[in-house]
């Protein structure tokens, strides 16, 4: 069987800045990534490329059997909205939508929407009793769990999380820690971007970049155990 | 639950979202709105209440032998009962008038036979000293106009010897009329004692008829009467219906350039609320192309919510312009306005229009970049 995502000699240019440099590895459906590296050395434009946020320069990239460097705007909306579900450093949530409005904002452009189902997804990540507050009622990990509840509302093939524990104190970081490794046991294919060797050491395989290119691909110790 | 249903909740709380710079674009629309509804209510109930005001500027119709012709004068008893069989509702008064050459004493002087009563509907802003002959069948009294009074020395109370070949007449000075046209030089008096004068008995020179409307209304007047005078010439008095036109026509464009400048003004408010908006949503709009929501999609929320500000702000600037509309009328025009309802789809439409060419802004979000906002650009 074909890996669920396929990179091959990736290159992203911005102007004379080569922010990814030939870049290229596969993830298997159901593994959990960490991709690791210093700062500016191209994690969250290989995150971004992959969610279909960002067109690459050259190279290929497959997710799903889709070469997502071959489709225009609109495929990439329809790509993003059935394929991906994103968590954020920054949680990004609507500031006047309420923690079930915002699950149901994912809903509403995939297909159609469903408050019980949004309702069950916040329950599942232990927001049952926060359904109708609106972020800024809500902890920073109670929003980034909002967050990973909307991520998974669409039953998306890749969960791409871009630092998200970046913003967390230590007890809501162990919170969403466990939530990506319920959703890992559960089978979900789970992208993370961090500078975290706990994370890191969660995954199944750290993906590392510097300068734009890759440095090496290991397995963790826990995961070799 | 169905994707509408979705679409109201997230308009709703956008509307709700942003109160401080909606209620801004909602105050410069109801405003716009306020006046349009107010001018396009003047417009449309002044035009018809003026053109009956100017029914009191003197006749705008007369009705005459053909130009030429041998006839001194016309049948009376005709042609007045015909133009009362034809029931024109647009005739507000209709004034027969027999000019009669006589003396008083050595100076000569035209003496004018007519209807009082239909003079007093037609001519009300006649300036009269004096008293004012109410009935048509009074065969005592008469008007002298004022320059005719000055050179015959007469004044209220006075009385007036006329003589026009064999016949003689009598006739005491109700009052002294100051019109400023060629009544000023005549004295007026009732329509059988000048018949009775003349020796023309039943006979009239003209007919003069004020008629109320447009001047194609007026024009439409015309030809009917034209059509059942045969032998006799119908014609509008020209300076009269053009000058009422030219009112008109000057009153609906200074509405229609208010009203356009208003909406411009409008605009200009709603862009300034808009684009500060727009500054705001750049992020929430990121976020949602990021979560796979198309242009189109978007934009529809926004467009939206401009539309429905567009409406409440017609609807509530229909209402105060109805208010406003009552006062201009009142204040300006010295008639009552009353609330035309065919102004408010009008109006909402227009408010509706200027709002969404002022959610312009917004829709340039559809370029925002997620990848750039999401890495907080």
């Amino acid at each position: 069987m074909a890996p669920l995502v396929q990179v091959e000699q990736l290159e992203k240019r911005f102007g004379e800045v080569r922010a990814l440099d030939r870049v290229s590895f596969d993830v298997e459906a159901g593994e959990w990534i960490a991709i690791m590296g210093p700062s500016g050395s191209g994690k969250t434009t290989l995150i971004n490329i992959l969610g279909g946020l960002e067109h690459p320069s050259a190279g290929r990239v497959v997710v799903d059997g889709l070469e997502i460097g071959n489709l225009g705007e609109r495929e990439l909306t329809r790509y993003r909205a059935d394929k991906i579900g994103f968590v954020f450093q920054q949680f990004h949530l609507v500031p006047y939508l309420t923690a079930v409005e915002n699950v149901m904002l994912a809903q509403y452009f995939h297909s159609i929407t469903d408050e019980k189902d949004a309702a069950e997804a916040l329950c599942r990540v232990g927001l049952s009793d926060r359904l109708n507050h609106v972020p800024t009622e809500l902890s920073g990990g109670e929003q980034q769990r909002v967050a990973i509840a909307r991520a998974l509302i669409n039953q998306p093939k890749l969960i791409l999380a871009d630092e998200p524990t970046g913003n967390l104190d230590e007890a809501n970081e162990a919170v969403v820690l466990k939530l990506l490794h319920e959703l890992h046991v559960a089978g979900h294919t789970i992208l993370v971007v961090t500078h975290s060797q706990a994370i890191g050491n969660l995954a199944d395989r750290r993906v590392e970049l510097e300068h734009g290119r890759l440095a090496r691909i290991s397995v963790p110790s826990l995961a070799k155990e | 639950m169905a994707r509408r249903s979705m679409f109201l909740r997230i308009l709703w709380k956008l509307l709700g979202a942003s109160r401080g710079r909606l209620t801004v674009a909602l105050i410069a629309l109801t405003s716009g709105a306020a006046v349009c509804s107010a001018l396009l209510n003047v417009n449309l109930d002044a035009e018809r209440k003026l053109t009956q005001e100017f029914r009191t500027l003197g006749a705008n119709i007369v009705i005459a032998p053909p130009t030429g012709s041998s006839e001194a004068a016309l049948a009376d008893a005709g042609v007045l009962d015909r133009i009362a069989a034809l029931r024109i509702p647009q005739i507000v008064a209709t004034a027969p008038y027999l000019y009669v050459a006589a003396n008083s004493g050595s100076q000569p002087v035209i003496l004018a036979g007519t209807w009082f009563d239909q003079v007093a509907k037609m001519n009300s802003w006649w300036k009269l000293e004096g008293g004012w002959v109410s009935s048509r069948d009074d065969h005592e009294h008469c008007l002298v106009g004022f320059t005719a009074a000055r050179q015959l020395g007469l004044a209220p109370g006075s009385s007036v010897h006329l003589r026009s070949g064999d016949h003689n007449i009598s006739l005491t000075v109700a009052g002294i009329v100051t019109t400023g046209g060629a009544e000023d030089n005549q004295i007026l008096t009732n329509l059988d004692s000048a018949q009775a004068l003349a020796g023309l008995s039943g006979r009239v020179g003209l007919v003069q008829i004020s008629v109320s409307g447009t001047p194609a209304e007026i024009e439409r007047v015309t030809r009917t009467l034209a059509d059942n005078l045969p032998g006799l010439e119908v014609r509008p008095v020209r300076q009269i219906a053009a000058a009422e036109g030219t009112i008109l026509g000057r009153i609906r464009g200074l509405i229609f350039w208010t009203i356009a400048l208003i909406l411009v003004l409008s605009l200009l408010g709603v862009l300034a609320s808009m684009a500060a908006l727009a500054m705001e949503r750049r992020r929430d709009v990121g976020l949602m192309k990021a979560l796979g929501g198309t242009v189109p999609r978007i934009m529809r929320l926004f467009l939206a919510e401009a539309g429905t500000l567009g409406a409440v702000g017609g609807m509530l600037g229909f209402l105060i312009g109805v208010v406003l509309a009552r006062w201009i009328g009142e204040g300006i025009f010295g008639v009552v306005i009353s609330a035309r309802f065919e102004v408010l789809p009008i109006t909402i439409a227009l408010t509706v229009g200027v709002a969404l060419a002022g959610a312009f802004p917004l829709r340039l979000l559809g370029r925002v970049r997620p990848a750039d906002i999401l890495r907080g650009e």
